[in-house]
């Protein structure tokens, strides 16, 4: 009796082995994602002058006025070291960088007496999400706002605290429409800012840079180009 | 449910090495949708990410069905065609985009930039042609297999699909099994029985989304 039941059973384990080498054999094997993560990096005129940015290798240029203070951010390879060049068609400062994968780095030029200077901040976000609009306070101001705060207008809601010079704070919130007002050490500065109707999926920034009298905000949304 | 629950509608359905082979999920849900009523065509390439829809690119193998016919199954021949393309040939009122798995990054550190960028940027074409969108995300497997698959990856993905795929609806292929429950090749594709179960849970997910009669274009 147990004759026929081994013999049933190679059977049956040739027969389901020989399936399953059909179906397998026919997958190629593919990469499920790259080899290493995307890396981006912008460009922004923290100055009261218009400025461009020159790339060190094509030469391409983006002029960067008090309309336009942010490019988009643009791909680039990690491992690769970015270089450029800031101008006001007076002075310039050299740009040099990595940014490594998964990174979104920012390079700002600030006024440094009648020269120019860059502060480099990288991000590398994890809160992306379609629902909601990204928001991020980046204080470049000078020592007089050391630490750097966002209320909404009419809402008594504080959307950043304590965000230090030379860094950034980011979180999500509802696409709505909303005003904003800087606070320098808790205290409000300057004239509110209109922010419009914000969009799901989309991300956002808000510098705070120097200016004559007291630091001042602009708004910029994080676009890539492509 | 209804047999002719998505009658009148046309379906798009592109998607990973999941729609690509003979004996895989191609067949049976272009054939349930197909019972609901719906004119469907289908799409699949392998290994091709969300992204690999914005252009025509090669990919190691590919399928094609449409309407009544039957499946034609490509080798390394096959390409990605761009999705306003194929929206623009097939006029479908729903696209259906199964992709998850191949942009997992199985044993890899999770490209979140990357992955962002490319699944915004499908849903975003789709939408511009303002054409709803269902987007399936990835089913259990088994961990490990040649592609690496883990229980915590296949997860993480799916809850970064559904918090990223908007305005496309999103269906949990997690919630049709448990880990393991399907049995699988190779970790990640399954036996036809489990291709036959996830079908028949997509089908019935598209049939229970509450406007899926309102996209009629």
């Amino acid at each position: 009796m147990k004759l026929p039941n081994i013999y049933t059973l190679i059977i049956v384990m040739t027969a389901s082995s020989f399936s399953c080498i059909t179906f397998a054999a026919d997958i190629p094997l593919y990469p499920t994602g790259p080899s290493q993560d995307s890396a981006f990096v912008r460009f922004i005129n923290g100055t009261d002058t218009n400025l461009s940015i020159v790339a060190g290798e094509t030469k391409a240029k983006i002029s960067l006025n008090a309309n336009e203070p942010a490019s988009k951010y643009y791909p680039v390879a990690s491992k690769v070291k970015i270089t450029g060049e800031f101008s006001d068609g007076k002075v310039s400062s050299p740009v040099s960088l990595h940014v490594k994968p998964s990174e979104f780095s920012t390079v700002v030029a600030l006024a440094n007496g009648s020269n120019l200077k860059q502060v480099i901040i990288k991000e590398q976000p994890d809160d992306f999400n379609a629902l909601k609009s990204s928001l991020a306070l980046y204080n470049l101001s000078s020592a007089g706002c050391a630490s750097a705060g966002l209320l909404v207008v009419d809402r008594a809601v504080s959307l950043f605290e304590k965000v230090q010079i030379g860094t950034l704070q980011r979180r999500l919130i509802n696409p709505v429409s909303i005003s904003v007002q800087l606070t320098c050490n808790a205290k409000p500065i300057g004239k509110a800012l209109d922010l419009g109707l914000l969009q799901a999926g989309q991300r956002y920034s808000i510098f705070a840079v120097p200016a004559t009298d007291s630091p001042r905000i602009f708004f910029a949304t994080d676009t890539i180009a492509r | 449910m209804s047999a002719s629950t998505l009658l009148g509608l046309t379906f798009l359905v592109i998607g990973e090495s999941h729609m690509s082979l003979p004996g895989y999920l191609m067949d049976p849900l272009h054939d349930d949708l197909t019972k609901q009523g719906a004119m469907v065509y289908s799409v699949g390439a392998c290994g091709a990410s969300a992204g690999d829809w914005l252009k025509k690119g090669p990919v190691p193998c590919g399928a094609e069905r449409a309407g009544n016919g039957k499946s034609v199954f490509k080798g390394r021949d096959a390409t990605t065609t761009p999705i306003k393309e194929l929206i623009a040939a097939d006029k479908p009122d729903v696209v259906v985009v199964i992709i998850g798995d191949t942009m997992a990054s199985y044993g890899k550190p999770f490209p979140q930039a990357w992955a962002w960028e490319n699944v915004t940027n499908l849903s975003k074409q789709i939408a511009s042609t303002k054409t709803a969108c269902v987007w399936v995300g990835p089913p259990w497997g088994n961990d490990g297999g040649k592609y690496g698959k883990t229980e915590n990856r296949v997860q993480y993905m799916s809850n970064f699909l559904a918090n990223n795929v908007s305005p496309c609806t999103y269906i949990d292929s997690l919630k049709f099994s448990k880990p393991k429950q399907w049995a699988t090749l190779d970790g990640q594709h399954f036996s036809p029985a489990g291709y036959q179960a996830w079908s028949n849970a997509i089908t019935q997910s598209i049939v229970n989304l509450p406007d899926i009669k309102q996209a009629k274009k």
